[in-house]
């Protein structure tokens, strides 16, 4: 899959699988927008390893769930580089993946809820909003939303995270069918546990061995895993395909 | 391979002289052979044919003749027809149109030519089609009679696939004998069908023939003209000035010149549900023959106050077009072919940036182009080859001004409005010089019996003898059985 | 970078000598590509309308990785966009097309000083034209520069006549023309002392040069090293001749061999020129120093055609740095081993169906 001279913008790429993304686009000779919250540092070195992969690379700062700052955002990387061809929506406000000591239902406020909707949806809404002019003046483009397999089934119920990431999906079929006439596509990726990353760190190898054992591929997904899906469906390959959620979690889910 | 063109009845292939045309590039090679007559035989050709048609064509009755017809274009309508699964080998060859395209195309067409539908050709120009055949009473008084030409010759031009066959089947009609000329860009159709007619009636098989000769070559026009009592051309303005240049004064000379054709688009039409079909029947008539016909719109004027807007009306047009690419592939370019259409494309970019509200839809990689202005432009020509633009219109009666410079060159208009509008507009429209108002998604498909740049397709080709009623008044006095 | 950095760069990079052999072949891509992205990034910056056109093209200086990424600017842009690093007022000199085109409008190059097109235009016309000698008594068949302010080739033959002329050189014009008598007795001059003589013009005055000859029944047998000039063919004028018929005549009437007439292809869009190595045979292979470079391109989608395919021509002049590099002409050509053959207009296309196509169309409606 060849995106030289394609722009990636990637929401959330300072670390973890947004990161490995990023890394995976510019080995394809991608230019790569790495937007990230605070860690600079961490950005920047995600920036580095872009370019030493073979593409370009530049970070851009800006809270996606600001909805004054997410125009900016876009803004900057069309000033930089020239359009957008491909949206990564892989930025999510921060949760603890912690079975032993989550929050069940009755302990949930509608803020949690909120808070993660905000994370999750709110920002692919606006970033989306903002990238689409671009994208529909040249008649071509496609979004990535990364979502999660709870989803389909929620092993462990994470209810607010989970919800949210369930809107995203309606949200991205939803846009699918709008845009579609356009010559834009809506996918998601939804994986499973990811591991090594912030949200996965703490997990314990009991929780990851439960998995494991009902994961047919039998062992628990690394960041790079994801990065080939959505490429797939960042590219031409997947050109007949809009509106879909691909399941990277080893087949621990089948839907 | 080897293909040969024409249909020259009385002549041998081995008394002609045959030039090569090639075709199809490296992948698929074509060579067809075409024929080149000399004077003399252009000559024998014509009296044969006229000859021919006035002893057998004439004592035909329309009927007959409609039915010789429908014989024919039923076997080309069929698939497994070996003249017809040549035409679909070879034509995407000569012509680089997708073969899925010609395939429907040829159907489409061909549906034109049955006999229910000749019977309508016939029933548009005269009021009593049997006036064909004798003499019927005028409403006038008296009575009257259409007599079609000795020799009619075609001189036919472009690729666009199956074109000599509508006035063929014209000249046949009213008993003409008819002796067309293929273009070089597609010389194989007419002669195919010609030679279908022969084999379904014998019978006329020397009522008609199908010539070539090289674009440029007076001495062989000539040749033809001196020959004919009416002349049927198909060129662009310069090519037919120079043919009425050379056809006698005494010939009846009917030019068909390069047209351009639009779309209008109501509001209503914009609707959140019907949009995208609207973009769909309106890339469609883009896409048909890569916009080569007369018919092809070249603009799309488009009414704001929908809920769509017409910007993004031009967004679902760009899309509309890309899938078209892929279910009926543009053909391929020549060099000068795109460099038209990428000067095109520059001019809409750099007024784009001289501030203007204008635009280029998708990219420089696309096999289209969608430009879109916001604002008021005149009627222009696209660049062809599924170049478009949709200009913005406060109400569609707007359209009028901007088309009214150009009224010797509009042909038709594809609408997509409400019956009260369709009804104003039309009156409008056809004013201005518009000849021919269809649905949106039918530009390209004419009915049969359409009057091809508002004139008559039979009644042009005929002469009327009419015997006035003083004749029969006074011949009644010299009656055996006068009293 | 400054306009004064990007001055300085690009003198160095037209003065360098590491490509003594031939100007035009071993400046290695990497240094061409070096100094254009720099320029490109600098008209990216400085030249907005540009910027908006590169933008819209979806490229920007992060993207382009060489030449040939930076967007091609069509050349009729120059009529309706004002291209320029400085502002307009402050520019030096602008030069402008000759404005044959409907609606009038001339394309206008802003030059905001002209150090660098100075400097190209003489390191081209030493090499190509000049080779062997310093100085040459020389002949100007134009106007001067303040007759014509805005000509880019009457500052070009001003240039040559400066840095390359003899205290004997001079313009060979008066008001209504040429300066016959003034030139044939230059001519003459140089048959009997045996001196090198150059005659340079525009294409088109050498026929009424040659015309006045044929009528006082002149021709010249100029001395060995003498050399012929033209640039900008016949379109539009009066009465347009053959490549071949017009070096054939030029050698009959001057005793210049073919092999020493050289035609300069240069462009009011451009800053450097094109030249060929004589036209014993035409069309004659153009080339141009190391600082411009160029490509044969499908004007559709932009890319290279195969070597040896016609197309249409794409410039890229680094000395052209007030405007913008790249340029796309109306010319089609084919790329060759050295260079490239100019195969003239990209004529526009014949309708193959009863569609009407733009000539066409402005004819009819004009009518």
């Amino acid at each position: 899959m060849n995106f030289t001279d394609k722009v990636v913008l990637v929401t959330g790429a300072s670390r973890g699988i947004g990161a490995a993304i990023a890394r995976a686009f510019a080995a394809e000779g991608a230019s790569v927008a790495v937007n990230y919250l605070q860690n600079a540092e961490a950005a920047e070195a995600v920036v580095a390893a872009c370019t030493e992969a073979g593409g370009d690379a530049s970070s851009f700062r800006a809270d996606v769930t600001d909805s004054d700052a997410v125009p900016a955002l876009v803004d900057d990387v069309l000033e930089t580089f020239g359009k957008i061809d491909v949206l990564v929506n892989n930025a999510f406000r921060p949760y603890k993946f912690d079975p032993e000591n989550r929050r069940m239902f009755w302990e949930l406020d509608w803020s949690h809820y909120q808070a993660q909707i905000d994370g999750a949806l709110r920002s692919a809404h606006g970033l989306c909003k903002a990238v689409l002019p671009d994208m529909r003046r040249r008649a071509e483009g496609a979004i990535v939303n990364i979502a999660t397999d709870l989803v389909a089934r929620p092993t462990i119920p994470y209810h607010d995270y989970t919800t949210a990431k369930a809107a995203l999906i309606g949200f991205s079929r939803n846009l699918a069918v709008e845009t579609g006439p356009l010559g834009i596509r809506v996918n998601c990726v939804a994986p499973g546990l990811v591991y090594p990353t912030e949200g996965s760190k703490d997990t314990r190898e009991s929780v990851k061995d439960m998995i494991t054992a009902q994961t047919p591929l039998g062992r628990i997904a690394t960041p790079e895993d994801i990065t080939g899906p959505v490429l797939f469906l960042a590219s031409p390959w997947s050109g007949f395909m809009t509106g879909q959620t691909l399941y990277v979690d080893g087949g621990l889910v089948m839907s | 391979m080897i293909e040969k063109a024409g249909y020259l009845p009385g002549l041998a292939d081995d008394a002609v002289d045959w030039q090569t045309l090639r075709f199809g590039g490296n992948d698929n090679p074509l060579e067809i052979a075409v024929p080149v007559l000399t004077d003399a035989q252009m000559k024998a050709l014509a009296g044969r044919v006229r000859a021919a048609s006035r002893e057998r064509l004439k004592s035909l009755t329309l009927a007959q003749i409609i039915g010789i017809i429908d014989a024919a274009v039923a076997r080309l309508l069929d698939r497994s027809d070996p003249v017809r699964r040549k035409a679909e080998e070879i034509l995407p060859i000569v012509t680089g149109y997708d073969a899925e395209m010609i395939r429907l195309g040829l159907t489409g067409y061909l549906k034109t030519f049955r006999k229910s539908e000749l019977q309508k050709f016939a029933a548009e120009d005269f009021a009593n089609p049997l006036i064909l055949d004798d003499f019927q009473p005028m409403p006038k008084g008296g009575f009257a009679r259409a007599f079609g030409p000795d020799v009619l010759a075609h001189i036919w031009a472009g690729n666009v696939p199956g074109l000599p066959v509508w006035s063929l089947v014209s000249g046949l009609l009213v008993k003409a004998g008819n002796i067309g000329k293929v273009p070089s860009a597609e010389p194989l159709f007419a002669g195919w069908f010609a030679q279908v007619l022969s084999e379904v009636a014998p019978g006329i098989a020397d009522c008609f023939a199908v010539v070539w000769w090289k674009g440029g070559d007076t001495d062989r026009e000539e040749a033809l003209l001196r020959e004919s009592d009416a002349v049927l051309a198909y060129g662009g303005n310069e090519s037919l000035a120079a043919i009425r240049d050379r056809v006698p004064v005494t010939t009846r000379f009917l030019p068909y010149g390069h047209k351009v054709s639009f779309g209008a688009i109501s509001r209503t039409a914009l609707d959140t549900r019907k949009a995208k079909d609207t973009a769909h029947q309106a890339a469609y008539d883009v896409i048909r023959y890569d916009q080569q016909g007369c018919y092809s719109p070249h603009v799309f004027f488009v009414e704001r106050g929908g809920r769509v807007s017409p910007g993004d009306f031009a967004q679902y047009l760009a899309h509309e077009l890309d899938t078209f690419e892929k279910k009926y592939p543009r053909r391929a370019l020549s060099i000068s072919e795109a460099r038209d259409i990428a000067a095109w494309r520059h001019g809409e970019e750099v007024r784009s940036f001289a501030g203007e509200n204008r635009g280029l839809i998708g990219n420089p990689d696309n096999a289209w182009s969608v430009a879109f202005v916001d604002g008021d432009e005149d009627l222009s020509p696209s660049g062809l080859n599924r170049t478009i633009k949709v200009v913005t219109v406060d109400a569609l009666s707007d359209i009028v001004p901007r088309i009214a410079p150009y009224k010797r060159l509009l042909q038709t208009v594809g609408i997509a409005a409400p019956p009260a509008e369709l009804y104003s507009l039309s009156a409008a429209l056809g004013r201005a010089g518009v000849t021919r108002i269809c649905a949106l998604g039918h530009m390209t498909a004419p009915e049969a019996g359409w009057h091809h740049d508002g004139r008559f397709n039979l009644l042009d080709l005929v002469t009327i003898t009419e015997i006035e009623r003083s004749a029969e008044t006074a011949a009644d006095t010299y009656a055996p059985y006068a009293d | 970078m400054t306009q004064d950095d990007i001055i300085e760069m690009l003198l160095a990079f037209i003065a360098a000598d590491d490509e003594r052999s031939d100007i035009r072949t071993q400046t290695s891509e990497d240094t061409f590509n070096d100094v254009a992205l720099r320029l490109f990034a600098y008209q990216f910056e400085n030249n907005k309308p540009f910027r908006r056109f590169s933008i819209q093209r979806g490229r920007t200086p992060r993207t382009a990785r060489s030449w040939r990424d930076i967007p091609a600017v069509p050349i009729n842009a120059f009529k309706e966009l004002t291209l320029s690093c400085c502002a307009p007022e402050d520019a030096a000199r602008v030069f402008m097309t000759s404005g044959t085109t409907l609606g009038g409008r001339r394309g206008k190059s802003y030059h905001a000083n002209l150090s660098v097109y100075d400097a190209s235009m003489i390191r081209g016309f030493k090499e190509y034209f000049m080779a062997d000698r310093d100085r040459i008594d020389m002949g100007i068949l134009f106007p001067t520069e303040s007759i014509m302010p805005n000509s880019s080739l009457a500052h070009y033959l001003a240039l040559a006549l400066a840095h390359f002329g003899t205290p004997d050189s001079g313009y060979m014009m008066q008001d209504d023309g040429i300066a016959f008598d003034h030139l044939f007795a230059a001519l003459d001059r140089a048959q009997e002392s045996g001196t090198p003589y150059a005659l340079l013009g525009a294409s088109y005055s050498y026929v009424p040069l040659l015309d006045e000859m044929h009528r006082r029944g002149l021709a010249f047998t100029l001395p060995e090293g003498s050399r012929l000039f033209d640039t900008g063919g016949f379109k539009g004028q009066s009465r347009e001749l053959g490549l071949d018929e017009f070096y054939d005549q030029l050698a009959a009437g001057f005793g210049v061999p073919r092999e020493k007439c050289t035609n300069m292809y240069g462009m009011t869009e451009l800053s450097t020129q094109f030249y060929d190595r004589g036209n014993a045979t035409c069309p004659s292979v153009k080339s141009g120093p190391h600082w411009i470079r160029s490509r044969v391109i499908n004007p559709l989608t932009g890319e290279d055609v195969p070597f040896g395919e016609t197309g249409v021509l794409v410039h890229c002049d680094l000395a052209h740095f007030n405007i913008v590099s790249t340029i796309l002409t109306e010319d089609a050509g084919v790329e060759t081993e050295d260079g490239f053959l100019l195969l003239g207009r990209a004529d526009g296309a014949e309708a193959r169906g009863c569609s009407m196509a733009v000539e066409e169309f402005l004819k009819a409606a004009r009518a």
